[in-house]
């Protein structure tokens, strides 16, 4: 990787370095055309398939055209391509058809992630992703860059942010080679050795996935003209011929045999994207920053500064809660539109573990029980839970009536209502607010008094009826879905839990600022 | 506590009223199509008669009760909100947290002399906290006046 970047003396310091307009690793070209074969080969592949004379001329005009716009555009790009980092901005010049010129104010940058799929692990490259506060997602990517140019770019930022820009000029000449090394040089606070990660894998059931794999294979059968039927006849030949043929006699054990073969590729699933997505997690305290890097294929790796967290989440489900263990989020702001602004800090831990490493990002001290809302509340649910199943159920009865065997999901969710009082609780103690709610998905919001937004209280016509409240505390980076809300509180502890939580906000900035 | 201007009533009412009629016109024109149609379920004009008078009914009250039920103040450190007919919400925007702030007007506003003011913070659920019907120069004067209050932090 020494000595293959172009027409830039490595002599050089990095900020002198990076002042000159760049442009992307010339390798990045060999990767935009190897990643722009697959969805050429995915619209020639029908005619392949179903190969004719005819065929093969509009395959060849394909060609033709690919050869003709596809790959000039392709080095076009690359040429057009320019990016530099003054102390003040990161400056991109791009676009072929239209210029684009971004220029991104280094105090605005949140975070860089550099990310090493695997093709660009092979080449010695890698993708940097820059990413901002308010932006809804990433703001700047650079596809690729050698991995030194991208550590060094990394570098580079924080110490150009560190200094603020008009102290620049004092600059070192260059960061010293022992801040250039593979690995951060901070504590590592967080690991997850592989039978860790195999056990999470079997907490992660999931049939998205499956469904996936069979579309996918659908298209494949598709193109070579085979139907499910001679597929399965193909794998159950031999020797598990007769099983199949017990099992056809008999359609519970049919159903049963689909139910455990469908679960069993679930899990399977489960493990293996969890490998592939947490591989080697690891996590530094590195000074006021948390150093994260992970996965199996792809490589990411990234920084958070701790005074961009947000609150602290802990999430579990129930099979997850009946053993144990919890996983620890972060809310941040700006961040990957596909994380929701939520940052794993540690994909599965035991409680203890997990509060202590909590505690190192953020100090507190989760309290012993959290209050109770009022007990309305389970009435409230039911009668949700049950409109939920009735208004669709009832019209359907009516033209079937054994849709009624449906009415016996009531008591179900009685069941689900008392347990989604039981796990909702909330709690305000040395300036950290704490909120818990959910059943299947348990949130634990840990949010600090310096962190709140703004303040709401609200109460529907029903609400107001049985004299409850709800209540939110906004803060940067909540899930539009998912945020801590106070459900159903009694109407004069809510009000006086909202204005005690106002007051410790003002008098948290009084006497710092 | 403060009332919004009066005259937002008036801009609602004119807003609501103009859907209303555009739904009613709508079903009208599906009826007329349908008019010879022997297999129609409902007699001529029930759908849009039902439709316009709703529509009436709701430009008529909602504006008002709308109007009842808004409130604000500004206070030292805070701008405070109320409104909500049916679900009452009450909004505690601390000034420290404001990021900007927009003073916005459309065609109808601008004929009653009426402003909205949009209030950003970084919070995802309130990201826009917006105060309408204030008469333009004071939607103004409150954002002059509440622009002293941003501060430089990052969040």
């Amino acid at each position: 990787m020494e000595g293959s970047v172009p027409a830039s003396s490595t002599a050089d310091p990095a900020p002198v370095r990076f002042a000159r307009p760049r442009r992307l690793h010339p390798r990045s070209l060999v990767q935009r055309v190897l990643k722009s074969l697959p969805p050429l080969a995915l619209a020639l592949a029908p005619l392949v398939m179903r190969g004719s004379d005819v065929n093969t001329w509009v395959m060849l005009g394909f060609l033709m055209l690919y050869a003709v716009f596809a790959l000039p555009l392709i080095v076009l790009q690359y040429l057009r391509f320019r990016y530099w980092i003054t102390p003040a901005e990161i400056v991109i010049h791009s676009g072929v058809l239209t210029r684009r010129k971004r220029s991104i104010p280094l105090e605005r940058i949140q975070n860089i992630i550099i990310e090493r799929s695997l093709l660009p692990r092979l080449l010695g490259t890698s993708k940097l992703k820059i990413e901002t506060a308010g932006g809804t997602g990433t703001e700047g990517v650079l596809e690729y860059v050698s991995l030194d140019e991208a550590r060094d770019i990394q570098q580079l930022v924080r110490t150009y942010q560190q200094r603020r820009p008009d102290a620049s000029e004092a600059l070192p000449a260059a960061a010293p080679a022992a801040e250039k090394t593979a690995a951060p040089t901070g504590e590592e606070i967080f690991a997850m050795p592989f039978s860790r990660l195999l056990l999470s894998g079997t907490f992660r059931f999931s049939l998205v996935y499956i469904a996936l794999i069979f579309s996918g294979l659908q298209y494949v059968l598709d193109l070579f003209n085979l139907t499910p039927e001679e597929i399965t006849d193909w794998l159950l030949r031999g020797g598990l011929r007769p099983y199949a043929q017990v099992a056809e006699t008999s359609p519970w054990l049919w159903g049963v045999a689909t139910v455990v073969l469908a679960v069993l590729l679930g899990w399977v699933t489960g493990v293996l994207i969890t490998l592939t997505k947490y591989y080697g997690f690891r996590l530094w305290l590195e000074g006021d920053k948390l150093h994260r890097r992970h996965g199996l294929l792809t490589l990411s790796e990234g920084t958070i500064p701790l005074k961009r967290v947000q609150s602290l989440i802990l999430r579990s489900n129930p099979l997850m809660r009946r053993f144990g263990w919890y996983r620890l989020e972060l809310q941040t702001m700006g961040y990957e539109v596909d994380q929701q602004g939520y940052q794993i800090a540690a994909p599965f831990a035991r409680r203890e573990d997990i509060l202590k490493l909590a505690a190192r990002i953020r100090p507190f001290t989760l309290p012993e029980s959290l209050t109770p809302v009022s007990k309305i509340t389970i009435r409230r649910t039911f009668v949700r839970y049950s409109l939920a199943l009735l208004v669709p159920l009832l019209p359907l009865a009516y033209f079937f009536p054994e849709a009624l065997w449906g009415l016996l999901a009531l008591p179900v969710l009685l069941y689900l209502a008392v347990l989604q009082y039981r796990n909702h609780g909330y709690a305000f103690a040395d300036g950290i607010l704490y909120v818990r709610r959910g059943v299947l998905q348990q949130y634990v919001w840990v949010v600090p008094v310096d962190r709140f937004q703004v303040f709401y209280g609200m109460g529907t016509y029903f609400q107001r009826r049985l004299g409850l409240r709800s209540l939110v505390i906004d803060t940067a980076g909540a899930g539009t879905f998912r945020y801590p809300e106070i459900v159903d509180v009694e109407a004069e502890t809510g009000e006086a839990f909202l204005g005690l939580l106002y007051d410790r906000f003002q008098a948290r900035f009084r006497t710092t600022a | 506590m403060q009332p919004l201007d009066p005259a937002v009533k008036t801009v609602w009412t004119i807003k609501l009223a103009v859907f209303w009629a555009v739904l009613t016109v709508g079903t009208l024109v599906y009826d007329v199509v349908q008019l010879f149609d022997r297999s129609r379920a409902l007699p001529f004009g029930l759908l849009p008669g039902l439709v316009g008078a709703l529509g009436m009914a709701i430009t008529l009250v909602v504006p008002r009760l709308r109007y009842r039920f808004w409130r604000y103040e500004r206070r030292p450190e805070e701008l405070y909100l109320e409104r909500g007919i049916w679900n009452r919400v009450r909004t505690v925007v601390p000034l420290r947290r404001i990021q900007h702030l927009d003073v916005s007007q459309d065609v109808l506003e601008r004929n009653f002399d009426l402003g909205k003011l949009i209030v950003h913070t970084a919070g995802t659920r309130s990201s826009d906290v917006v105060l309408p019907g204030l008469r333009i120069d004071e939607a103004e004067r409150l954002r002059d006046e509440l622009k002293h209050y941003i501060t430089e932090d990052a969040v």
